[in-house]
C-alpha cells in the first residue's frame, strides 16, 4: 500500500506489517495492562508460540495453528479469571512453562532434522519474506481491535475501572471479556511470524507501559500507546533492514530503552514544590 | 408495615452459596420489601448481609428458592435487575493512579441503562452533574478518583448510583468512611430518595443520625434473617443489639 513512498518492496511490507501489528498489540495492551490481566496475555502469547511450532512441525499453516492454540488457552483460562476467584499466578505459570516446553521441544527437534531455518523465524520473527495477504491480515486485525475499543468504549472503560462495579451498573461484562480474549488470540497469532514467539509480549505490554508514564486518562492512552508503538516499530524495521540486523529483537530493545527513558521522564513521580 | 400491593423485592426461601464454599452463606431467606421502604439490615460480621444484597441484584448464584426484584426474575435476568437497582459496594479501594476522574466514575452509573451501543448524551451528563451536586462533590469532579479520601470516594460511588435513577438503592455500609456531618447528610439524601418512592436498603453498623422515617428492620445471624419488623429510628440500635447473637461494636 505504501509502495508509492517506499519503493523497496521488502522494506515497504516490513513497515506495513510492523505498524499494523503494533497498532493491534498496543491497543489490546492498554486494556490488558489496565484490567490487570497481563499474565493472561503472556500465557496466550506463548500458547500461540507453541501452536506455531506444532503447526510448523506437522505442516499445518503456522498462523492457523497459533490461532487455535491461543484460543484454546483463552477458553481454558477465561472462565477461571472471569470469576476472578482463582489466584491466577500458579495456574498461568504452569500453563506458560508448558507452552514454552512444547514450543522448544518441537523447535529443537526441527533443528536436528534440518528445518531449523523456519524454526528460528518462530523464535525471533521475520519481516523480510512477507506476503501481501499477511500484511492485509494484520491490517484487518488492527482495524478490528480499534473498532472493538470504539464500539465498546464505555463498557471497556468501566471494566478497567472496577470489574465488580461495572457489573453492578448493569453491564454484562462477560461478553466483553471473552470478545477481548478472542481478539487478543487472533492478533497474537497473526503477529507471531513477524515478531516471533519470544518477543510478542514486548509489543503487548511495553507501549501501554510507556503511555501510562505520561497519560492521565484512558482515552489518551488509546492514542499514545499505538502511536509510540508504530514509531518504534517503524524505526526498528528501517534500522534493522538498513544495517542487516534482526528486526524484531532490535525493535524490542528499542522498546525497552524508550520505556526506561519514559520512566525517568515521567511526570507521575513528581512531588510538588509549592508551599501552599 | 405498609407493604404496598406489589412489593419490589420478593425473596422466597433463597439459598445462596459462594463458589467453592462447603455450605451456603444464605439459608432459606425470605423477605418482602415494598416501594419507598427504608430498610436497615443489621447483624454481626459474617452474618450474610453483603451476600443478601448481592443476591438481590443477582451477582451471586442463588441455588434454591425464588427471587423477584422489580418484577424481574433475578436468577434469569440479573443484568436487567442491575439496570434498575443501584448498589454501593462495601469494600473498594482505588489506586491513586487510576485514570478516571470523579465525573467519569459518576457517569458510569448510566452505562448499564444505556446498553451496549448507545453513548451518554446531554441528559446523562446532566444526571451525573446533578448527582455530584447532591453529594456535594462537584469541586472534585475533575480529580482522579484515587486521589480522594475514603469518605469522598464513598460519596462518589453513591453519586454514581443516584445518577442511575434506580428504583431500588442498596448500600453496603455507606457510613463506614464518613464523618459525623457526612453521615447525617447522606441520611438526609437517602430519606429524600425514600420520599420519592425509591426503596432504600442500607446495611450498617452505625445507627446514629438516621433519618426520622419508619424503618423496616432486618437482622441477620449466621446466614438467616432472625428479625424482620417495622420500627422507629430511635429503636433500631437496641433491636439490632438484642437480636444479634454476637454483640455489635458500638460505632
Ligand atoms: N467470596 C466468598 N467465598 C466464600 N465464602 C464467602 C465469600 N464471601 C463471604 N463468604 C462467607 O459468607 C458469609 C457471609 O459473608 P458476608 O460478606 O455476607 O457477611 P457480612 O454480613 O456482610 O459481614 P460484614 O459485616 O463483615 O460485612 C461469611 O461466613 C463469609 O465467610
Ligand atoms: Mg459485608
Amino acid at each position: 500500500m505504501l509502495e508509492f513512498i517506499i519503493p523497496n518492496i521488502i522494506l515497504c511490507r516490513a513497515i506495513e506489517a510492523m505498524a499494523s501489528a503494533s497498532i493491534a498489540c498496543a491497543i489490546l495492551g492498554v486494556i490488558i495492562t489496565k484490567i490487570g490481566i497481563s499474565s493472561i496475555g503472556f500465557t496466550m502469547s506463548h500458547a500461540a508460540f507453541a501452536g506455531g511450532a506444532i503447526g510448523l512441525f506437522f505442516g499445518i499453516p503456522v498462523t492457523i495453528a497459533a490461532v487455535c492454540a491461543s484460543l484454546f488457552i483463552a477458553v481454558l483460562i477465561g472462565p477461571l479469571s472471569d470469576r476472578a476467584r482463582m489466584s491466577p499466578d500458579t495456574t498461568l505459570g504452569i500453563l506458560f512453562s508448558m507452552c514454552m516446553a512444547v514450543a522448544i521441544f518441537f523447535i529443537a527437534w526441527m533443528q536436528t532434522t534440518g528445518s531449523g531455518m523456519n524454526a528460528t523465524m518462530l523464535l525471533y520473527g521475520n519481516v523480510t519474506s512477507l506476503y501481501q495477504h499477511e500484511v492485509y491480515g494484520l491490517l484487518v486485525v488492527s482495524a478490528v481491535a480499534a473498532l472493538f475499543v470504539i464500539v465498546f468504549y464505555k463498557e471497556i472503560t468501566a471494566i478497567i475501572f472496577h470489574r465488580k462495579i461495572a457489573e453492578s451498573t448493569g453491564i454484562s461484562t462477560s461478553p466483553i471479556f471473552y470478545g477481548l480474549l478472542f481478539i487478543i488470540a487472533i492478533s497474537i497469532a497473526l503477529s507471531l511470524t513477524i515478531i516471533g514467539g519470544l518477543l510478542i509480549f514486548v509489543w503487548l505490554v511495553t507501549p501501554a507501559a510507556i503511555a501510562s508514564q505520561f497519560c492521565r486518562s484512558i482515552r489518551s492512552m488509546f492514542f499514545v500507546a499505538p502511536f509510540v508503538a508504530v514509531c518504534i516499530s517503524v524505526a526498528g524495521a528501517v534500522a534493522g533492514l538498513s544495517f542487516a540486523l534482526p528486526v524484531a529483537p532490535l525493535t524490542a530493545v528499542i522498546f525497552a530503552a524508550v520505556f526506561a527513558v519514559a520512566v525517568l521522564l515521567s511526570p507521575m513521580r513528581r512531588i510538588t514544590n509549592s508551599k501552599n | 408495615m405498609a407493604v404496598a400491593s406489589s412489593p419490589l423485592i420478593v425473596l422466597e426461601g433463597i439459598v445462596t452459596a459462594y463458589e467453592g464454599a462447603d455450605r451456603p452463606s444464605l439459608r432459606n431467606v425470605s423477605l418482602r420489601v415494598g416501594p419507598g421502604e427504608f430498610v436497615m439490615v443489621g447483624g454481626p460480621n459474617g452474618a450474610g448481609k453483603t451476600t443478601l444484597l448481592e443476591s438481590i441484584i443477582g451477582m451471586l448464584p442463588i441455588t434454591c428458592g425464588s427471587a423477584q426484584v422489580c418484577g424481574i426474575d433475578v436468577k434469569k435476568q440479573g443484568t436487567a435487575v442491575r439496570k434498575r437497582a443501584g448498589y454501593v459496594i462495601q469494600n473498594f479501594s482505588f489506586d491513586p493512579l487510576t485514570p478516571f476522574t470523579v465525573r467519569e466514575v459518576v457517569m458510569m452509573g448510566r452505562y448499564g441503562k444505556l446498553g451496549y451501543f448507545r453513548r451518554p448524551d446531554r441528559h446523562d451528563a446532566e444526571l451525573a452533574e446533578n448527582a455530584m451536586k447532591t453529594l456535594e462533590i462537584e469541586e472534585f469532579a475533575d480529580k482522579p478518583i484515587g486521589t480522594l479520601s475514603g469518605g469522598q470516594q464513598q460519596k462518589v460511588l453513591i453519586a454514581q448510583n443516584i445518577a442511575k435513577e434506580p428504583e431500588i438503592m442498596l448500600l453496603d455500609e455507606p457510613y463506614s468512611n464518613l464523618d459525623l456531618y457526612s453521615r447525617e447528610y447522606i441520611s438526609t439524601i437517602l430519606a429524600g430518595l425514600v420520599r420519592k418512592g425509591i426503596t432504600v436498603v442500607v446495611v450498617s453498623h452505625a445507627f446514629d443520625g438516621l433519618p426520622d422515617l419508619p424503618i423496616h428492620a432486618v437482622v441477620m445471624n449466621n446466614g438467616s434473617i432472625t428479625l424482620d419488623r417495622a420500627c422507629r429510628a430511635a429503636e433500631i440500635e437496641d433491636i439490632v443489639r438484642t437480636t444479634s447473637q454476637v454483640p455489635v461494636a458500638h460505632a
